[in-house]
């Protein structure tokens, strides 16, 4: 019989996990009686509320950032090892399909936590958005920037040499415009969709990181599925993931042109190599804090993440 | 489900229980329907915890024990003496200031209730001992601070521009025309209504007696540089501003006017902490109630019955005036944007509508719904810190309710009112 | 503080023991919005002379508000100072009073123990998902471990306002406080 299941997500329908989760509805709805209910960025609550209502089944499905689970599963904050992943969009997507780290090792990370990992999707490059110009980290010496509460996040910018300043997302706008804080960073697409740029004057591509996101379902719901069932989410969830890739080729390039247009004063910078090299050095002790917070696990799992990404380099 | 949740609501909030009770029973009603029974009843703890998390309510304490202080000791006396010496002998001239004094603060402070305590608790009994009646004062009070959200920085404004994808430039630009014209429509109000009601006006004072009054205040006017100055000046967040003021305050009654012991400081401190309190479980119990409704996809059900597809540009700014007005009576603010802007972006853009305006009357609606009975969190905050009851806080709201709604209509029938300055600053 | 204030009306040990709670609840309060005071200006102190960000601040200032949301509600309840629209009661006759304030009182007690009942529960919840604070490092249900007993000292001035209603000829709005306004009232 027809089933409603619930979706939720932590950005607005517009953004990416809520293009993702559009395509997800549209996939299951085609091939089944089933409804999808999607429910966007705070309309049941914040993440932490959205993991536990997943956990507890009142949601069938929820989109959570790694970011937010390292509270649950300390081992996904390896998506903020700097320079771990590539900034090379098709070697991003062949190793996301791919992956052992990913479709093995996290999925079994996250049945722990009763959720089935459905698929894990890259939302788009980092960039630092600054009201100075950021060339090197010397440029980072005593600019407030504002970073999830996040402990490894907080170590990477430390490293970096910036003062990192944990601010809820509510307040970056306001603080950025009176200038408490002079820099914070996010994918490309969120700085325009989320005006960011309207209140900073430098937008600059260290290539330090890639925003990752994640969707599962409640493991009991998914297992108390039929086998035709699982199948539909299943690929439901790939075909999401096929959809996301190509939407995102070239979607930072778009955004940037729109921001270009709205903002002509605004600067944007890719570094160099050269440029890059100290934020890489720093990356080093980012991965130690990495294994002195996570342990034998999460050395395997850094370790596996390294060779998937050899695999998949091609 | 949406019409017994409402029935259950008004029915125990009439018969007089504790204001919490009608929200907590009707989510409970929502939880056991939804879930056929009892298993999911934490959640409503996890949604009421949720309720008082954001990190921007933590502004109303600290302004509420920075106000206490000031009030309980020289401070604010200092700042209206000065500014009566200035205006006392208009007539209704203590009332405008009340009005321009929450518009001020508002707009720096960004919260409506603080608003209500920082600016009501000193004015308030001076504008009773000059002659104005209890509940004209209230109301001013109530109502003048919600221009709070019209003039920037605005939260709700921020939530709506992020989630819609609107310049909050803009938004911040179009706020202002609709907050300035409330600001002098209800000085207006208060001056007819001082004539009307013959308030007593003061001596003019002399020059000497005003520089007199200044130099008296000279401390105290610190506080408008630490808000003003300390937020434009990139030094605080509002909340950090709102915990400077209190050492300023603690300061200066302690150390240089000698008005306050340790002694009074704990038992200010021990009131704010039960406003507070009374106010946040209601924020509380609001949050878990509008879960439900969220959950259930109630607003999606009655938008889709009344068919607002089918509708044109000012029929559609009518429905989502009102239900920006109806949503946040019973919830907070902030929630009920991020809940219906969703919902109704779709239509907005197949109209054509211009988000910043839609942004606009919907942030004039949200102060609207916070100051208008039966619900609203300034009513409540009103009711906590003056010790007034239910009654006597909104008995005179009803010319501010008719001002502010005609002032939504004429939003809807001449956007300029706030496209004006948006469009001489960025078109 | 007056004795009057926070003096319980259960006879003997109980008594004590309540009236021990209600200048507990006293303290907790000030206290708490004292803290947070200073907890926000030390961030501002931090950042701006030491250049330094305390990662804590929002997370203690989360700490205090649920502590004293939820010491303030017992508290409120003490003292009748819980926000209610009187409007329609207050217009009616006195045993019609009577009667629906027994009622209210018992009413809003048993929501309030089942509140109890349904929070620890949830406590149970997350403490067994071993979620952290991200900065503090702490479980996450030991800040919440205040709600259960809130709820619970909340329920009992109910409770026990019942029993004074049953007991005592005047209509009350606590255990502390005759009903309506008064602008005498015990300054708490
Ligand atoms: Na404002
Ligand atoms: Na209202």
């Amino acid at each position: 019989q027809a089933d409603s299941w619930k979706y939720a997500f932590e950005e607005s329908l517009t953004e990416v996990q809520g293009v993702y989760a559009t395509k997800f509805k549209e996939e299951i709805e085609k091939n089944s009686d089933n409804e999808i209910q999607l429910f966007p960025y705070g309309t049941l609550g914040e993440s932490a509320d959205l993991m536990e209502q997943t956990q507890a089944g009142i949601l069938q499905f929820v989109d959570q950032s790694p970011g937010f689970t390292g509270a649950l599963i300390p081992e996904a904050q390896v998506f903020f090892v700097p320079y771990l992943l590539p900034t090379d969009q098709k070697h991003l997507a062949r190793f996301f399909r791919e992956s052992k780290a990913i479709n093995n090792d996290f999925k079994d990370l996250y049945a722990e936590q009763g959720l089935e990992l459905l698929q894990m999707f890259p939302e788009g490059e980092v960039a630092m958005t600054t009201k100075e110009p950021v060339n090197s980290c010397e440029d980072l010496n005593e600019v407030k920037f504002r970073v999830m509460t996040n402990p490894l996040l907080v170590e990477a910018y430390k490293a970096f040499g910036a003062t990192p300043t944990p601010l809820p997302w509510g307040e970056v706008y306001g603080s950025l415009q009176t200038n408490i804080i002079q820099g914070q960073e996010n994918p490309t697409f969120y700085l325009y969709s989320t005006k960011l740029y309207e209140v900073t004057d430098y937008i600059t591509y260290t290539g330090h990181s890639n925003f990752t996101t994640a969707v599962m379902a409640n493991k009991e719901f998914f297992d108390g599925l039929s086998d035709a069932d699982k199948k539909i989410v299943q690929d439901a969830a790939k075909a999401a993931f096929e959809h996301i890739v190509v939407y995102q080729d070239g979607l930072a390039q778009q955004e940037l042109k729109k921001i270009k247009e709205t903002k002509p004063s605004m600067t944007v910078t890719v570094l160099s190599e050269e440029q890059r090299s100290c934020f890489k050095d720093a990356a080093g002790d980012v991965e130690a804090k990495f294994i002195e917070m996570t342990g034998d696990r999460g050395t395997a799992i850094l370790k596996q993440f390294k060779a998937d990404l050899a695999a998949t380099a091609q | 489900m949406a019409i017994k949740i409402t029935a259950i609501m008004i029915v125990l909030l009439l018969a007089g229980l504790p204001m919490m009770i009608p929200l907590l029973l009707a989510a409970f009603y929502g939880f056991y329907e939804l879930f056929n029974g009892f298993s999911k009843m934490d959640f409503m703890v996890q949604q009421m915890l949720a309720g008082i998390r954001p990190a921007s309510l933590i502004a109303v304490p600290m302004f509420i024990l920075a106000a206490e202080i000031m009030t309980r000791g020289q401070s604010a006396n200092r700042l209206i003496d000065m500014v009566m010496k200035f205006i006392g002998h208009v007539r209704g001239g203590l009332a405008v200031s009340t009005a321009t004094a929450c518009t001020l603060f508002g707009a720096v402070s960004g919260s409506t209730q603080a608003t209500v305590v920082a600016v009501g608790s000193p004015l308030r009994p001076r504008m009773l001992k000059a002659g104005y009646k209890d509940s004209f004062v209230l109301a001013l009070i109530i109502n003048a601070s919600d221009i709070a959200f019209l003039i920037p920085p605005s939260i709700g404004m921020i939530i709506y521009g992020v989630i819609s994808s609107t310049s909050i430039s803009e938004l911040f630009i179009a706020g202002v025309g609709p907050g300035l014209l409330l600001m002098v429509l209800f000085s207006a109000y208060s001056m007819i209504y001082a004539t009307i009601k013959k308030v007593p006006t003061e001596p003019k004072a002399t020059w000497s007696e005003r520089l007199d009054a200044a130099r008296k205040a000279i401390w105290p006017l610190g506080f408008p540089v630490i808000i003003i100055g300390g937020i434009y000046g990139g030094i605080f967040s509002p909340t950090e501003a709102a915990a400077a003021c209190v050492f300023y305050a603690l300061v200066l009654e302690i150390a240089v006017f000698r008005s306050l012991k340790l002694i009074d400081i704990y038992q200010i401190a021990k009131s704010t902490g039960l406003i507070t309190a009374v106010v946040f479980i209601l924020v509380g119990a609001g949050a878990a109630f509008s879960w439900v409704i969220s959950f259930a996809q109630i607003p999606q059900e009655i938008l889709g019955a009344i068919g607002i597809t089918e509708m044109g540009p000012k029929a559609v700014l009518g429905v989502i005036s009102v239900s920006f007005f109806i949503g946040c009576m019973f919830v907070d603010p902030i929630v009920v944007i991020l809940v219906l802007v969703p919902i109704f972006a779709p239509v907005v853009d197949a109209v054509g509508l211009d988000p910043v305006l839609v942004g606009t009357i919907i942030t004039l609606q949200v102060a609207i719904g916070s100051a208008t009975p039966p619900f609203g969190c300034d009513i409540f905050t009103a009711i906590a810190v003056f010790k007034r009851p239910y009654a006597d806080v909104v008995r005179g709201i009803l010319p501010f309710t008719i001002i502010l709604a005609a002032v939504s209509v004429a939003l809807i029938f001449f956007p300029q009112i706030a496209l004006f300055a948006r469009d001489l600053a960025f078109r | 503080m007056t004795d009057k204030a926070h003096k319980s009306m259960l006879p003997g040990f109980l008594g004590q023991i309540d009236t021990l709670i209600g200048r507990a609840e006293a303290v907790i309060l000030a206290a708490g919005v004292l803290l947070m005071a200073l907890n926000t200006v030390g961030n501002v102190i931090g950042r701006f002379v030491f250049q330094y960000s305390f990662f804590f601040t929002e997370e203690v200032n989360r700490i205090l508000i649920i502590m004293i949301t939820f010491a303030g509600i017992g508290y409120a309840a003490r003292h009748g100072r819980h926000i209610r629209m009187s409007a329609i009661y207050d217009a009616l006759p006195i045993r019609t009073r009577k009667v629906m304030m027994i009622l209210i009182t018992v009413i809003t007690a048993l929501t309030m123990f089942a509140l109890c009942y349904f929070s620890i529960g949830y406590i149970l919840k997350v403490a067994a998902s071993g979620r952290v604070l991200p900065a503090l490092q702490i479980p996450v249900y030991l800040i919440f471990l205040w709600v259960p007993v809130g709820f619970a000292v909340t329920g009992i001035q109910y409770a026990l306002t019942t029993v004074k209603n049953l007991l005592e000829k005047d209509v009350y709005l606590s255990t502390h406080m005759l009903e309506g306004y008064d602008d005498n009232e015990i300054e708490v």
